[in-house]
């Protein structure tokens, strides 16, 4: 059931608002025990959230996500509830306010069953990095769920929650989703408020959504999408209406295939997406080969951008005005230092010191601005593709989910894990992930669709038509 | 070349501390890292740095006064507070 058929099933009263909440309470209660996807469940505010929503359903004016249980990234600001970014530094920090995509939701009268679990201040690519534990991967638990956004995925992949915000900076929303079987969105830059999204890198971030089908996180972007004069950066250039082009005829219509991203992938994962090209000829697209050059300086120009910018953002974390705080020093840089060592796991430490490392006085030109300068010919180049293209297929990952520790501790094996993402992030265009075949190993391989600036309409009824056709199987826990 | 002393001069600016042992770690980790993002070093030096383009300058919010937070609400986080004001070490 889609959530366009929730919101019908609700507003006829097929079932309640309450009813619908406590399913998912109860199985969140029941299997999240086996794959750790919730930092935190609030089942009393959940249950006063539905509620209230049954109210306006009663009087027949319900929104569009009135009544439906989502999950939030534990990076996502929500006022009284905790947001801990799974970070010890901020394992008990409340905030006062909401997100701008909460005060959306809560206009909408939603339902937020609870805060997910990701990597550590969303700085991996497993989720293995938080403080309170990795999730699991519904589809094997001895598997990891990707990253950063590994616990909205698993949580929506196992039926934890309708949806997922999660959060996009080298690929954190689309990753996850590949990894778990389940569909994710990355909006182009500015087309979602980062106001009360924990910073990591902010050229980069962007709020996405991790949901069952293409159709799904189009649904949901149609409440959180906005300028909102919190954040300048945020685009008056977004329509809405992300399903509005569900269901049109693809035939015509230009997928450009770079062949940098087939090279770097695993035999499977490129037999699949090349399967899945295969399939969009069949309905009458045109397949049309292409190149990205520069792919290659991708992975370090991206850690160099965003870890620059994460040492930058991350200087707040002090311990004095909140945040862990080490026992009392007699010195006050001691006691920052101290703070942040004891509150910051070893992930957010390397990227710290690699983006203050990038902005030092003898290192900023050679490193920093090369990796602005690759950002600027990466920008050219989707340009140039976009010339002859209408959109663009890509593998989401070069492999499946690989095994819990087998190689979260080599992080230049992780970074270089990132190559089929970060660009996305990089020339700040919008993409979305969707499952397009099974590995040898029975785990999900994900294939990302990326468009044009603002064009998320098209990309998201590109993937629906793939997921209408395509036979996918459920994780069985 | 990464080295220790490199490692505890990025410590000081980053303002964290580590142990020998973390110390060591970190310059070991450190070293495959840069060398992977030594990687950007040979790019075209004439192409001109990205600059963020998506604020649209002209499009701004009106630099209006609002209310502030309430001071109860900011300090609601710190760990150690005093008459509404944070409590650090004695600085000077």
């Amino acid at each position: 059931m889609n959530l366009q058929e929730l919101r019908t099933a609700l507003d006829i009263k097929k079932i309640s608002a309450a009813e619908l909440t406590q399913q998912y309470l109860d199985k969140i209660s029941a299997l999240d025990k086996s794959i750790n996807s919730y930092i935190t469940v609030c089942p009393e505010s959940a249950m006063q959230d539905a509620e209230r929503a049954q109210k306006i359903i009663d009087a027949g004016s319900a929104g569009a996500l009135c009544g439906i249980p989502l999950s939030i990234k534990d990076n996502i600001c929500t006022s009284g509830v905790k947001t801990t970014c799974a970070s010890r530094m901020l394992e008990d920090f409340v905030p006062f306010y909401d997100a701008f995509v909460i005060e959306r939701l809560k206009a909408d009268n939603y339902v937020m069953l609870g805060k997910t679990n990701m990597d550590e201040f969303a700085m991996g690519g497993s989720s293995q990095t938080s403080f309170f534990g990795g999730p699991k991967n519904p589809y094997d638990i001895t598997r990891v769920t990707g990253g950063s956004s590994g616990g909205a995925a698993a949580a929506v992949a196992a039926g934890l929650c309708a949806a997922a915000l999660g959060s996009d900076t080298g690929g954190s929303v689309r990753q996850p989703a590949a990894f778990c079987g389940v569909t994710g969105l990355k909006p182009t830059y500015g087309t979602v408020s980062r106001w009360g999204l924990i910073a990591f890198a902010s050229s980069l971030d962007q709020i996405g959504v991790v949901a069952n089908s293409a159709f799904d996180t189009g649904y949901v972007l149609n409440t959180i999408y906005g300028a909102d004069k919190n954040d300048a950066t945020t685009s008056s250039k977004s329509t809405g209406n992300y399903t509005g082009k569900c269901g049109m005829d693809l035939k015509g219509l230009r997928i450009g295939i770079p062949k940098e991203f087939l090279d770097g992938s695993s035999e499977e994962v490129r037999n699949a997406a090349l399967k899945a090209a295969d399939y969009y000829k069949s309905i009458g697209c045109e397949i049309v080969e292409c190149s990205l050059p520069s792919l290659e300086y991708a992975v370090s120009a991206y850690y160099l951008i965003s870890s620059a910018e994460a040492a930058s953002n991350l200087s707040r974390f002090d311990g004095i005005k909140y945040g862990h705080r080490a026992e009392m020093t007699s010195d006050y840089s001691e006691l920052i230092s101290n703070s942040r060592a004891e509150g910051f796991g070893d992930e957010v430490k390397r990227r710290i010191m690699l983006g203050n490392y990038a902005l030092c006085s003898g290192y900023y030109d050679a490193y920093y601005n090369n990796a602005r300068r690759i950002r600027t010919q990466l920008r050219k180049e989707y340009a140039e593709i976009f010339e002859k293209c209408d959109v663009i297929l890509t593998p989401t990952a070069p492999t499946t989910a690989y095994k819990i520790g087998e190689q979260e501790s080599d992080p230049v094996k992780m970074y270089t894990a990132d190559i089929c993402t970060v660009t996305v992030n990089i020339a700040g265009l919008p993409a979305i992930s969707t499952t397009c075949g099974y590995g040898a190993n029975g785990m999900p391989i994900g294939m990302s669709i990326i468009g044009k600036a603002f064009d998320e309409k098209t990309i998201i009824a590109v993937c629906d038509r793939f997921e209408k056709d395509f036979n996918r199987k459920e994780a069985v826990l | 070349m990464f080295d220790s002393e490199l490692t505890r001069h990025l410590a000081v600016l980053s303002k964290l501390s580590f142990t020998d042992d973390e110390l060591a770690k970190m310059t070991s980790d450190m070293t495959d890292i840069i060398a992977l993002m030594d990687k950007v070093c040979d790019f075209n030096p004439e192409i001109k740095p990205y600059a963020l383009d998506a604020v649209d300058y002209k499009d701004l919010r009106k630099d209006n006064h609002n209310p502030s937070s309430e001071t109860e609400n900011i300090i609601s986080n710190a760990k150690n507070i005093k008459n509404n004001s944070f409590v650090v070490p004695k600085v000077v």
